[in-house]
């Protein structure tokens, strides 16, 4: 794809910011690019991003950032309109690359939550499963994190004015703990921590204050899980201690759904 | 007799045994082609298997939104309608002459009762046909591994 | 035995209340002092002010996956094993910006790159081991002992302080004995210490070392104090035994490419990078852009990088090493075996780290000769060259610091943009740079725009006043490339490699089997063919190509064939009904012609599949592996052997090749993410 630079391209790119099931704070980190925000909204054309602007657009869209898992009917269809809109669509947080802490739902049974929580259950339209929108139609890049990094961000948007390949390294949290010089809680403490299996981005935020990783990247390519579950459990861990740890934001993703189907 | 001198000198008949290649020379005839006569059309029945002596054939498929798409070329030595032996008797593709050519054409019926009728001929021509068509194949599986084309599609 | 330095053959004892006035004699002109330090739960190498922040009375016990602090009842200040970080944080930080671009983000400016120079403070190392020097050692030789030379770990290297310590205690995981780097202390530092209840028996390495000693005023050491610590360190060699005898394993580990064992420890290995970035040897970098959303205040940043990452081979059509297996033999057998041929030494020194600090305990002690137990009769083309001497420390290097010609960037100007096919351009480039006009057929350069990444580009031609470069749009970066116009500059970094052997030619038979872009790399060599066509016998080409339309330099390529001098013959994968001429793979051009295969030479370039299958059949018409010459393609971040990005065996790609001989590479050529 050509670079979205100003000298090329002569008008702004439109880009839309929209969610699914989700919680905001994937959005709120673009808006929590303080030093950066004016730069952005000279180099794009934000049209519709309803939780910093009225400006509202249905399409279309040169890249669009989505938000959230989809949890309900309506939603799986939004995302397919949604997809046709965008030329570059671009999944931002654990919800939408991997379903989200509500993907939980999938191991369990839907409709006795409906039942238990809801007066009248049969008002309310969700789908049994919480799915990531690739499960729902083809995706462009995936920016991952609960939240995602602000800086990952950054460097997307860099790439797409500049004209290079985003950098979005796919290694592990040890990666950076090392480079930060964090000694590894897991060797010195025993402390269980998914660094090892999951992805970086949130640059080892976790380990450098002294506790374990919680795999809100998600899980890195090739992630041998099994490996690091034999691991705590030789360490005292038990199966339900170590299904809790993988039953977290990025449940959905088969790396570490796979050790909470195998645990529970 | 020149049909046999020209077997002796294309790569997948010269090692034939001399009274095996003179057989053969007997079943087949000279047929000269210009540019764009065709040997046969794909689909129809295949009467006729032929060794290009000189010149270009292509062997080439219809697609239908593309027209048609010349899969492989048969350079002099080598065999085109190798389908004539083997049943259901059907071209495989159509063979036009693509250059002024030269072939030595066997026709499918009468190569097909001699080869039943003479075991040696049968015995030292089939492994050659064989390993023609199996030179032919791992070539196609290599041109199918689309080793030229840009492999990633990425977006960026 | 305590090895008395040639320098001085006396002993000194600083006690042990003492030991504050070494750290600031240490600190005396703005020198950092580094030393071992207790923080979150290890023993980290960090800045020290005062002797108070050693960790006195402080253990660790190490095991595979396990690295506990233990409290003794003691003030010793050095009885630990090495932790998780080595002196390579400080000679060969994390990150550090490599280069800034001037004029970056605007439009067609003079943009030029320009090396960032480090200035840091000089440092001392304050308790560094015998095997923390000789890997000291051992990154001098790769970063500073080359032809080429890493700018910024010279700045930072050359003006060390070391004050080395004679360990007292064996970890758990160490193996230094059978590494030849330790226990004793055997050289490389300025000051050496034995630790003792009541202080340190000191001996001097250097001028710098006995310049020190002077300004403390010490008394002489015992031979009571000298013969503890002879004994303490003959305990620790005693307690360590021989955990990895070393005897045959470098060829072993290579030739056991095809081990069942290496699948076994994929099961096990997370490929979570910490082993090498633990490693005070590694040395992998990788090369990365920072800039602002307009491309402004563009940098470029150097940072570790492992080759457990799936992205370290990656190249713009694919992988050449994806499987954790494969990932985890590169270390394993360059560590313990290819490290021998490309620096003359051992790449491990046996300090035990990747032991202690993976996550899931994998012993590298116990893998080397789990897998070497399973190796074949070698059959590698190289053999490993292990000196007779080893295990005994090979000798230190001389950081010296001369500025390497190949970091330099030259500039050049787009004269001309030529469109070969859809995704395919050559840029003809004018330069009056004497290095990269004296460039070789087959070498290559570094071609750099601002905030993009630099790839690497086969020179296609070379010009008295320039050379043309043929550049597939198969990435963001190279895309960018194709699409400069006239006017436009780009920055060179090169010529790079190894090129083709044109001179082997002469009196001979050439053929050239090529495809698809592979093309590029041989037209300079073709070029020089036909400069002196009359001392070369027939010259054929064969050139394959997905369709007509794809076909480079069609123009000349059909000219060239008319005019008879070399016979060319081309194909297509496939055409529509214009194209009369062959289609078919490339290979079978080739395979039913007649040759003098005895006095044939073969140069081939394109996709490996491809020159797989050509070699195939220049092997059945005899043509022998000594006489065909290949150009491999591999993820480059530096070009000149520093990265290690490009490493195949025992080469670095960039720098021992991109051309090579089948006999060179021996098994390699055929061996899946090797």
């Amino acid at each position: 794809m050509s670079p979205m630079s100003r000298r090329q391209a002569p008008r702004r790119p439109r880009v839309g910011v929209v969610k699914f099931a989700s919680c905001d704070g994937c959005q709120l980190t673009m808006l929590d690019l303080e030093d950066e925000l004016l730069a952005i909204t000279e180099r794009f054309d934000i049209v519709e991003f309803a939780e910093a602007t009225s400006n509202r657009s249905e399409g279309p869209y040169d890249v669009l950032l989505v938000e959230g898992s989809i949890s309900t009917p309506e939603q799986a269809e939004e995302i397919t309109r949604l997809r046709r809109e965008a030329t570059m669509l671009v999944t931002i947080g654990a919800c939408a690359t991997s379903g989200g802490i509500q993907a939980l739902r999938n191991l369990a049974d839907h409709d006795a939550f409906r039942n238990a929580v809801y007066p009248r259950p049969e008002w309310i339209e969700s789908l049994p499963t919480s799915t990531p929108v690739s499960d729902h139609v083809a995706v462009d890049a995936e920016l991952y994190g609960c939240p995602i990094s602000g800086r990952q961000l950054l460097e997307l948007l860099t790439a797409l004015t500049v004209g290079r390949r985003p950098q979005l390294p796919d290694e592990a949290v040890c990666a950076e703990c090392k480079r930060l010089g964090n000694p590894c809680i897991l060797v010195a403490e025993g402390v269980a921590c998914l660094g090892p299996v999951t992805r970086t981005g949130c640059g080892a935020l976790c380990p450098s204050f002294g506790r374990g990783c919680y795999g809100c990247f998600g899980p890195k390519e090739s992630a041998n899980t099994p490996a690091l579950a034999a691991w705590f459990a030789s360490l005292g861990y038990d199966d339900g201690e170590i299904a809790r740890l993988y039953a977290k934001f990025n449940v959905g993703a088969p790396a570490f759904h796979q050790i909470v189907e195998a645990k529970r | 007799m020149g049909l046999d001198a020209n077997l002796a000198a294309a790569w997948l008949t010269h090692e034939l045994e001399p009274h095996t290649r003179i057989a053969l020379a007997e079943l087949g005839r000279l047929v000269s082609l210009r540019p764009t006569e065709v040997l046969m059309r794909e689909g129809d029945p295949s009467d006729a298997l032929a060794i290009v002596l000189e010149g270009r054939i292509g062997l080439r498929l219809r697609v239908p939104e593309r027209g048609q798409v010349t899969i492989l070329t048969v350079e002099p030595g080598d065999v085109v309608g190798w389908s004539a032996i083997v049943p259901p008797y059907r071209a495989t593709s159509t063979a036009v002459a693509l250059t002024d050519s030269e072939l030595a054409v066997f026709e499918g019926e009468k190569l097909r009762e001699a080869l039943a009728a003479d075991d040696k001929l049968a015995a030292q021509l089939y492994p050659v046909l064989l390993q023609a068509v199996a030179r032919r194949l791992e070539g196609t599986r290599l041109q199918l591994l689309d080793l030229f084309s840009q492999r990633w599609v990425e977006p960026w | 035995m305590v090895r008395v330095s040639a320098i001085e053959p006396e002993t000194w004892f600083l006690p042990r209340r003492r030991l504050d006035e070494l750290v600031q004699a240490l600190r005396q002109g703005g020198r950092d002092v580094i030393g071992p330090t207790v923080r979150d739960g290890a023993i980290m190498l960090e800045p020290i002010e005062t002797a108070s922040a050693l960790p006195s009375g402080w253990g660790v016990d190490n095991s595979p996956g396990v690295a506990r602090l233990v409290r003794r009842d003691d003030e010793r200040v050095f009885d630990q094993p090495p932790g998780p970080t080595s002196w390579k944080r400080w000679t060969f930080p994390p990150r550090v910006t490599q280069m800034a671009w001037n004029g970056a983000g605007e439009s067609d400016g003079d943009r030029q790159p320009q090396s960032a120079t480090a200035a840091p403070a000089p440092m001392a190392f304050l308790g560094a081991r015998a095997c923390e020097i000789a890997a000291l050692a051992i990154q001098d030789r790769i970063l500073a002992g080359g032809p080429v030379v890493d700018p910024d770990y010279v700045a930072r290297r050359r003006d060390n302080l070391i004050v080395a310590v004679e360990c007292a205690v064996a970890g758990g995981t160490c193996f230094c004995t059978s590494m030849g780097t330790g226990p004793e202390l055997g050289g490389g530092h300025d000051l050496g210490l034995s630790e003792l209840d009541d202080g340190f028996v000191v001996r001097v390495g250097s001028d710098a070392g006995r310049r020190i000693v002077d300004g403390l005023g010490l008394m002489a050491a015992t031979d009571d104090q000298q013969q503890t610590a002879e004994d303490s360190v003959a305990g620790v060699r005693a307690a360590m035994g021989e955990p990895l005898p070393m005897e045959g394993v470098p060829e072993r580990l290579v030739a056991a490419a095809e081990s069942p064992r290496w699948a076994e420890i994929a099961e096990r290995c997370l490929h979570c990078t910490n082993c090498t970035l633990v490693c005070p040897t590694c040395f992998c970098t990788s090369v990365s852009q920072r800039s602002d959303l307009d491309g402004g205040s563009a940098t470029t940043e150097r940072s570790w990088e492992s080759c457990f990452t799936l992205d370290f081979a990656r190249v713009a059509g694919g992988n050449f090493r994806t499987r954790p297996e494969d990932r985890y033999r590169q270390w394993l057998t360059h560590k313990f075996g290819t490290w021998w041929t490309q620096f003359g030494s051992s790449g491990c020194v046996g300090c035990g780290r990747c032991i202690a600090w993976c996550p899931v305990g994998i012993d590298v002690r116990v893998e080397t000769q789990a897998v070497a137990a399973t190796a074949p009769a070698p059959s590698i083309a190289r053999p490993i060259v292990v000196p007779a001497s080893f295990p005994a420390p090979a000798p230190p290097v001389t950081v010296v610091g001369k500025p390497a010609r190949e970091l330099a960037w030259a500039q050049a100007l787009v004269v001309d943009s030529r469109r070969e096919t859809p995704d395919v351009v050559t840029l003809t480039l004018n330069t009056d740079d004497a290095l990269l006009l004296a460039g070789r057929p087959g070498q290559f350069v570094m071609a750099a725009l601002p905030a993009v990444a630099a790839p690497p580009i086969s020179v296609s031609r070379f010009h008295p006043d320039g050379l043309q470069l043929t550049i597939r749009a198969a990435g963001a970066a190279t895309a960018q490339i194709c699409a400069l116009e006239r006017g436009a500059t780009i920055s060179l970094r090169g010529p790079l490699g190894r090129g083709w052997p044109v001179e082997l030619a002469e009196g001979r038979d050439v053929m050239i089997i090529t495809g698809g872009i592979g093309l590029a790399p041989l037209r300079p060599l073709i070029d020089e063919l036909l400069a002196r066509r009359d001392r070369i016998a027939r010259i054929h080409l064969a050139y394959g190509a997905r369709t007509p339309a794809d076909r480079l330099y069609k123009d000349e390529l059909d000219r060239l064939a008319a005019s008879g001098v070399i016979d060319v013959a081309q194909t297509v994968d496939r055409a529509g009904p214009e194209w009369l001429g062959r289609v078919g793979v490339v290979t079978q051009v080739i395979d039913r012609v007649l040759c003098s295969c005895d006095r044939t030479i073969a140069f081939v370039c394109g996709p490996e599949r491809m020159m797989q299958a050509t070699v195939d059949v220049l092997h059945e018409r005899g043509i022998p592996n000594e006489r065909i010459y290949v150009t491999l393609e591999r993820h480059m971040d530096c070009g000149v052997g520093l990265c290690g990005h490009c490493q195949l065996g025992p080469y670095f790609v960039c720098k021992d090749g991109p051309v090579f001989s089948l006999a060179e590479l021996g098994p390699m050529f055929e061996i899946e993410g090797i």
